[in-house]
């Protein structure tokens, strides 16, 4: 049974989404809960901040703590040659088409990043089922949303698609029997295929949705575009039906109150990392700054 | 006389079970060529990135297109086909 639960952070560029991922994931750790820290942004953050060499093969920075780095590309390029196997294998005119021209532009096509990181995700799912925290660092925003909006969109499509292959296979039926032909009794391959992926996309969609299992933690900093940005997630978020579980309020000046944060924040569990004067980087530097500022942390985490 | 009995029998049964065919051909050619179309809609809208149509999120139409050789073959011949429409319409309905 699946009993990780899953910790996204999210937020604008430079709110310091992986510094929070990374001592959030440190934190777990140091409580003794089994984590794996993924980073899925681009930009790959945690090996600077972890002083570290990482890879899509999990590294050990400390115990009970796993960091692992997604390589997208190489996702998409596996998930496309995958594909075209699998053409190969039931294709009989292969050679009728120019697949190979299709396939490298295919490549590039919109839509194709989230989905990878979509099938990085359900890997790691699986993989790391009876962990106890899987902490997603996330890409920028825009392909963060994306990422959170691929099932809820492609099952859209898959439901019409499915209505009209079952309206298809119907009416061949209603032909096969009144010119009492042969009757088939190989089910259609591409109605399986297309039942399948709606039960792979109603499965994420109820992950995602799931209050406890999908924990939504937005970074945000006290200046004006960042929290612009992050109303904004918040209600993408909201439409696609899911909660924000937590709001980090990070970079806030020394003896300044909340007062300032919108209201529709202010009404999720808030935690706030007071201001380190030292840069958070390195594994120890993270662990002396948790130590030194456990008793605040931890009375936040209780409270919310 | 049995014998020439026997060949009228025959030809009757031979004449009503084709008739019984045309019947059924009949009953069934409109519904024939609903599934037809159907199918040439269903061949565009997973697989219309191919001939440059809008199309479902890419991996819906990738993970499908093993399962779609057939369709993807009606698809080039429609590519091929639709430079001449009116040939096309005048052989559909039987002109000429």
């Amino acid at each position: 049974m699946d009993r990780a639960n899953h910790l996204f952070f999210l937020g604008k560029g430079g709110v310091g989404k992986s510094t929070s991922a990374a001592l959030f994931s440190t934190f777990l750790a140091q409580k003794g809960f089994r984590v794996v820290l993924v980073s899925l942004d681009p930009a790959h953050n945690q090996s600077d901040i972890f002083e570290r060499t990482l890879s899509d093969e999990p590294v050990e920075v400390a115990p009970h703590l796993r960091i692992i780095e997604i390589d997208e590309e190489s996702w998409i390029r596996t998930y496309l040659k995958d594909v075209r196997q699998q053409i190969n294998r039931t294709y009989s005119y292969l050679t009728a088409f120019n697949l190979d021209k299709y396939f490298s532009v295919i490549k590039h096509s919109p839509g194709l990043e989230e989905y990878a990181l979509i099938l990085a995700y359900e890997h790691l799912q699986k993989k790391y089922s009876d962990w106890d925290y899987l902490v997603f660092d996330m890409p920028p925003t825009a392909l963060s949303l994306k990422f959170f909006a691929l099932p809820s969109l492609s099952l859209v499509w898959v439901n019409h698609l499915l209505a009209l292959r079952r309206e298809i296979i119907e009416k061949r039926e209603l032909i096969t029997k009144i010119k009492l032909l042969k009757q088939e009794f190989e089910r259609d391959k591409v109605l399986n295929k297309i039942e399948e992926q709606r039960k792979q996309y109603q499965t994420l969609k109820e992950t995602f949705t799931h209050p406890e299992k999908t924990q939504v933690h937005l970074v945000l900093n006290p200046d004006k575009l960042s929290h612009a940005e992050s109303l904004r997630i918040f209600h993408s978020l909201k439409e696609l039906d899911i909660r924000l579980y937590r709001t980090i309020y990070n970079k806030r000046p020394l003896n300044e109150s909340c007062a300032d944060i919108d209201p529709v924040f202010a009404e999720t569990p808030m935690l706030h990392f007071p201001f380190s004067e030292t840069p958070l980087i390195g594994i120890r530097q993270l662990q002396r700054y948790l130590q030194a500022n456990e008793k605040e942390v931890q009375n936040q985490l209780n409270t919310c | 006389m049995n014998g020439f009995f026997r060949r009228i029998i025959e030809k009757v049964v031979a004449f009503l079970k084709l008739s019984d065919e045309v019947a059924r051909s009949n009953a069934v050619e409109t519904i024939e060529t609903e599934v037809e179309e159907l199918e040439n809609i269903f061949g565009v809208l997973v697989l219309g990135s191919y001939v440059g149509m809008p199309s479902p999120p890419m991996q819906i139409s990738l993970d499908l297109m093993p399962f779609m050789e057939k369709e993807l073959i009606l698809m080039m011949e429609k590519v091929d086909t639709a430079s001449q429409p009116l040939s096309q319409l005048f052989s559909v309905l039987d002109i000429g």
